[in-house]
């Protein structure tokens, strides 16, 4: 469906985009996510054809958009993370408006606008002068405005910024609805946790490159080798920190008051035969947990770049 | 016929604004003000010396036309200034160029909706321009001249304008950028032409070269003043600023049919003005491929 192949740019010395690949599928609802200044803005902005690459390309559609611009922008529904305002419009004309600019007139363009106010619940609204609505009624009014040709696809550039806890949920609640429908939604946001209750896969971007893409199983597994292992021994403690340091999925040991907190790279098996050589080895085991993990921890560490390298810690 | 939504959706906000009202208020005021003060003074003259000069009737038309042709230099960049730079301004202008329109018709819409005000400027000061023909002597031909010469100015100063708004990022850059422009094209042109002529009448000079003359046919005050002398004959209106005017006839092909060529060369420069603005609002992305 939309599909960004070594994806290219560079603003004077800076590498916005860096040979970056990326796939979304159709009917995904995708999470787009990376720390400020990452890429996202521009990475959107190539797709939507504001700006051009300097080596790479967008298909939409198999439809490349440096080649066919008109066919991929009647494809793609585009909502910014700002919301302009024109004076003395309402918000019904908003729509007529935007309706014109994709070639619908008259009644067809009406309805199409009455039904898209009705979805973001803006209907009681169509008086109103645009200039007048809060900015998460405003930001609903875009999300409708972008819908107005009904696209296959709809792109949103951090469209939650700014909104209060209710109108974030009003607006996650209508996304799973156009998911419902079938439109394939890419979605960007710095938070990733915000997306992870409504998205199917996620991307995560730094620096310009892709560094994580993935469908939200596989980073919701992440989690669990992000997160370390929490083992609690009585006595024999050397015995099971040997044991620890030769093993080939441990990564980095820790060694804290009532535990030992173990960076360890294998799944839920390789966890079993770790706690049954532990046992086998003589050592008492009364605690052996993964601790408890958040999406925000597993961001931090996919887009950490300080450069540090894993130190294994010794008791001695 | 489809009408251009661009178009549409400003004279729809524009009709609901203060700003046109009080534009056309102003400019009607100011020319009204003078015209009546220009025919009060006439008739104070008449009483004084008990004979009336067919003359001084006359030069209503040229005082009243030289009045709106200036407030149209003033007026046309400031409607069209701020047109594609506003839309920047308000992040409107992404939002458009994400649909099916095309920067061709963006920058059409802009200008089409700045050229019907000052239209309707023109058409809301018939009845002050209508005073001259209370003592005749000019014809609907001459009138219909000088409207085609607001017309031509307009376009070139709007086109302008337009360029200089989608060249600059904000309004207030665009705004001194395009009155520059105008300054450009009326003052400095005619600078260069008092540069020439100055240097020309030095002792080692030659006399005054004729190439500086052909810049004016840029200028649109020079196509003004040159269809006022047609009309009036020399002495009146911009004359005063322009004696080079009266060496055109000198020069050829140009200078007998100076009038149609300088608005030639005006719609021709407006057409670039108009190309440039196109390209400058054309969003980077289109239609090119990676380098």
């Amino acid at each position: 469906m939309l599909r960004i192949e070594n994806l290219t740019k560079v603003f004077g010395r800076t590498v916005a985009l860096d040979g970056l690949n990326m796939t979304v599928e159709a009917g995904a609802l995708y999470g787009f996510v990376g720390p400020n200044g990452a890429g996202k803005t521009t990475t959107i902005k190539t797709v939507i054809g504001l700006l051009a690459p300097d080596d790479g390309r967008v298909l939409v559609n198999d439809i490349d958009v440096a080649k066919e611009p008109d066919r991929v922008m009647a494809r793609i529904g585009y909502v910014p993370d700002a919301f302009g305002v024109y004076d003395n419009l309402k918000v019904s004309e908003y729509m007529e408006f935007f309706a014109s600019c994709y070639g619908l007139a008259g009644l067809k363009a009406r309805k199409r606008g009455q039904m898209l106010l009705e979805q973001v619940g803006l209907d009681d609204k169509a008086d109103f002068y645009v200039e007048g609505l809060s900015r998460g009624m405003q930001q609903r009014l875009c999300l409708a405005r972008a819908l107005i040709h009904n696209p296959p696809v709809l792109i949103m550039d951090e469209p939650t910024a700014g909104l209060d806890p209710r109108t974030r949920y009003e607006f996650k609640e209508i996304l799973k609805e156009l998911r419902n429908q079938g439109k394939t939604v890419l979605i960007s946001s710095h938070i990733l946790s915000e997306l992870a209750e409504i998205c199917t896969d996620i991307g995560v971007i730094d620096q310009g490159r892709m560094v994580f893409e993935g469908s939200m199983e596989e980073i919701l597994a992440q989690i669990n080798v992000a997160s370390p292992l929490l083992i609690s021994v009585s006595g024999n403690r050397q015995k099971a920190l040997e044991l620890l340091r030769a093993h080939p999925e441990v990564e980095t040991v820790t060694i804290r008051e009532e535990e030992i907190a173990v960076g360890f790279s294998g799944d839920k098996r390789d966890e079993e035969t770790l706690l049954k050589q532990l046992v086998e080895a003589g050592v008492n085991v009364y605690g052996f947990v993964r601790e408890r993990g958040n999406l925000e921890s597993v961001f931090m560490q996919i887009t950490d770049h300080s450069g540090e390298e894993v130190v294994l810690l010794h008791e001695d | 016929m489809r009408i251009n939504p661009i178009y549409r959706q400003e004279s729809r906000a524009g009709a609901r604004s203060f700003k046109l009202p009080l534009i056309i208020l102003g400019f009607n005021s100011v020319l009204a003000v003078v015209a009546l003060l220009y025919m009060d003074s006439m008739i104070a003259q008449v009483r004084l010396t008990a004979e009336i000069q067919y003359s001084s009737f006359l030069g209503l038309y040229s005082f009243v036309t030289t009045m709106e042709f200036v407030l149209l230099l003033f007026v046309v960049p400031a409607l069209t200034a701020g047109a594609i730079s506003g839309e920047r301004e308000r992040q409107t202008l992404d939002l458009m160029l994400t649909t099916r329109l095309k920067a061709s018709d963006i920058v059409a819409g802009k200008l089409v909706q700045g050229l019907s005000t000052v239209f309707l400027l023109i058409v809301s000061s018939f009845p002050i321009l209508g005073l001259v023909f209370i003592y005749g002597g000019v014809t609907m031909a001459d009138v219909g001249l000088m409207l085609l010469c607001y017309v031509v100015t307009s376009v070139l100063l709007g086109s302008a304008g337009l360029f200089c708004s989608a060249a600059a990022r904000r309004s207030t850059r665009a705004t001194v950028a395009a009155y520059s422009v105008l300054v450009l094209l009326t003052a400095g042109t005619l600078m260069v032409n008092y540069l020439a002529e100055g240097l020309g009448t030095m002792p080692q000079g030659n006399g005054a070269a004729d190439w500086p003359l052909y810049l004016l046919l840029c200028n649109p005050a020079a196509t003004f003043q040159t269809i006022l002398n047609s009309q009036m004959g020399s002495g009146s209106g911009l004359t005063v600023i322009f004696p080079q005017l009266e060496r055109i006839t000198e020069i050829g092909f140009v200078g007998r049919y100076w009038w149609p060529v300088s608005m030639a060369v005006q719609l021709l420069m407006a057409a670039v003005f108009l190309w440039g603005a196109v390209r400058k609002t054309r969003p980077a992305g289109r239609g090119r491929r990676p380098r």
